[in-house]
């Protein structure tokens, strides 16, 4: 071990230069846009940073944002978890397609989920225009922000939980089976606790990703101040209206919310953290 | 693993709790859903609704809330076409009531059996610089000399540059005895210097605000509400001859359910009204309402201003100047 550290320390004396250029960059690029944030947001003190917080339609965006994020990343740990086991344990035809398919939405602009959705629930789309009738409309209401961040981040639980599942060996389940346990049983005592790790970082980025979402929601939410308005929409509709220091209080809730998320991703899930 | 769930725990408590049982008002408020351009945010959230809330809670009727929606005029039209459930909207141009009527949205014309044809509320389109005015800018055609940068909103999503496009023509035209050429090439000089195109008056507004550019050309509400709060660090520039926008309210019938009917004719009445006209004013817009012609003392004097009626309307001037001139002869030799 002292080795170990000796040896490692003398690779930083060796990295010092490389790794001074990688601050220079990072500060202008990350570190500083960062600063400016809360810079900002505390620029009227915190009576007023405050006071932006306190008011009625940021509170109700903060709130909405993390209902939706809470839901989404609950209904994907469900549908995340199903999709990875299937893919991992079971072979098929079409199992390639069907991989890229639930991968697609990493790759696909969030603007045009956005627009197929409407296009498609929309009460003019294609599904959109039978159900308007009905009264059923899940565009422009909660119901349509939720169906967005479901789409949008619904590669990430699949990311995260494929790969445990895949390392898993079939016989521990298979020795469940021989001695009687049925699929849920061995689901719940066997893999459970085995992806565990991969839920919860899955869980985590899901919500980190939902609570930012922006390009799919303006377009399927309607942007409406009380109802459908998330966070990053006030965010931007303050910000666009001039009221900056609205706009950096609930950036700075935002901001700092994911710091929070990616500490406990970090802590939890890298060798050397409390756990795994 | 303790510290995270009890995280979890506290914000979705933080999340859920205006819709806890015992946190919840008794009976949920009756809204109304309302859609407007850019511009209108400050003076409808923190004037007119609250002052319409407070009249019709004077008269002993159970609370009403307000639902609202603003970006730029055509954004919000393409939102109303494409069905979100917006009750009323207030829009900067009539060819974007028009473009609702035929949609289906509502019906042909139905606005203009409104008070005043359905015309709220105008202001006039003005040249903002900076302090000192040190590209000495003094009209219109002063923004088609080189080395002007002018910042302008988008005339695809903003009624604000659509005003702008046949304020800037219109000038050109009056300014030479209706001389076409000379109108088309002052048009022409000044889209050459547009360094920034915004969504809205407001964005464009907000850009300018942030260093980009030496003019900016809109709504004179904008700087004058600036000025009343102390924000304004420009100054106004009142072109010697200039339009004066008139901006249209549209009543979307099929989304206004029969127990709602009675608070909207109210709202739509109270917008008329000499006190909520009062407060447009107290925001910088000009009254509709003849008694209030000159209330707000900020408002500058106009030597020639014109109408979009003088150019036979926005069914005349939408196709002809906008899309006709602007778009299909000046942008394209711009932009080849």
């Amino acid at each position: 071990m002292r080795d170990r550290s000796w040896e490692a320390r003398g690779r930083g004396a060796r990295a010092a230069a490389p790794v001074g250029l990688l601050l220079l960059i990072l500060f202008p690029l990350i570190l500083l846009p960062l600063a400016a944030v809360f810079l900002f947001a505390f620029r009227g003190g915190p009576q007023s940073f405050l006071e932006a917080l306190r008011s009625r339609e940021a509170q109700f965006a903060l709130r909405f944002s993390l209902l939706i994020a809470f839901a989404t990343a609950g209904v994907n740990a469900v549908l995340g978890t199903f999709a990875a086991y299937v893919l991992s344990r079971h072979r098929f035809p079409g199992q390639r397609a069907l991989a890229i398919v639930v991968n697609l939405p990493v790759a696909i602009p969030t603007v045009v989920v956005g627009t197929s959705l409407l296009l498609l629930w929309g009460p003019i789309g294609l599904l959109g225009r039978w159900l308007d009738p009905l009264g059923i409309q899940p565009m422009f209401a909660p119901a349509g922000v939720l169906l967005a961040h479901l789409f949008v981040t619904f590669p990430y639980m699949v990311g995260a939980v494929k790969p445990v599942l895949d390392e898993i060996e079939t016989t521990y389940e298979e020795a469940a089976y021989t001695i009687g346990a049925n699929a849920w049983q061995t689901f719940r005592l066997v893999l459970l606790p085995a992806i565990k790790g991969g839920l919860f970082s899955g869980a985590l980025l899901t919500f980190a990703h939902s609570l930012g979402e922006f390009g799919a929601t303006v377009l399927v939410s309607g942007n409406l101040r009380l109802r459908t308005q998330t966070a990053p929409l006030y965010i931007f509709a303050q910000f666009e209206a001039g009221n900056v220091t609205q706009a950096n209080a609930v950036a700075a809730v935002l901001a700092t919310l994911s710091f929070v998320i990616f500490f406990f991703l970090l802590r939890d899930t890298t060798p050397g953290g409390s756990r795994k | 693993m303790i510290l995270p769930i009890a995280f979890c725990v506290g914000l979705l408590t933080y999340a859920v709790w205006p819709w806890l049982p015992f946190a919840r008002a008794a009976q949920p408020p009756r809204t109304i859903v309302f859609y407007g351009f850019s511009i209108l945010s400050d003076v409808m959230t923190s004037g007119i609704f609250p002052a319409f809330q407070k009249a019709w809670a004077a008269e002993g009727k159970a609370p009403v809330e307000f639902v609202s929606s603003f970006a730029g005029s055509g954004t919000v039209t393409n939102q109303i076409i494409l069905g979100v459930p917006a009750q009323l909207a207030l829009l900067s141009l009539e060819s974007d009531a028009e473009r609702l009527a035929s949609a289906g949205v509502i019906a042909p014309g139905s606005w203009r059996r409104l008070p005043f044809q359905g015309v709220v509320n105008r202001t006039p389109f003005v040249i903002v610089v900076r302090k000192g005015n040190p590209s000495a800018i003094h009209d219109f055609a002063d923004l088609a000399r080189s080395g002007i940068g002018v910042v302008h909103p988008d005339p695809a999503t903003s009624g604000g540059a659509n005003w702008s496009v046949v304020a800037e023509y219109g000038a050109g035209l009056r300014r030479s005895g209706g001389n076409a050429q000379a109108a088309e090439a002052q048009l022409r000089g000044i889209w050459k210097n547009v360094v920034a195109q915004a969504a809205s008056a407001r964005a464009a507004r907000v850009q300018f605000d942030q260093g980009f550019g030496d003019a900016l050309v809109t709504y004179e509400q904008e700087p004058l509400w600036d000025r009343t709060r102390g924000k304004f660090r420009g100054e106004i520039v009142y072109p010697s001859s200039t339009i004066l926008s008139e901006h249209t309210l549209v009543v979307i019938d099929k989304h206004i359910g029969p127990a709602d009917r009675e608070v909207i004719a109210r709202f739509v009445d109270f917008l008329w009204s000499e006190p909520a006209q009062r407060i447009f004013v107290a925001y910088g817009f000009r009254s509709v309402l003849p008694q209030l012609e000159g209330a707000n003392p900020g408002f500058g004097k106009i030597e020639d201003p014109f109408l979009i009626a003088d150019f036979g309307g926005w069914t005349h001037a939408r196709p002809e100047i906008v899309d006709g001139i602007w778009k299909r002869r000046v942008m394209a030799s711009l932009h080849p």
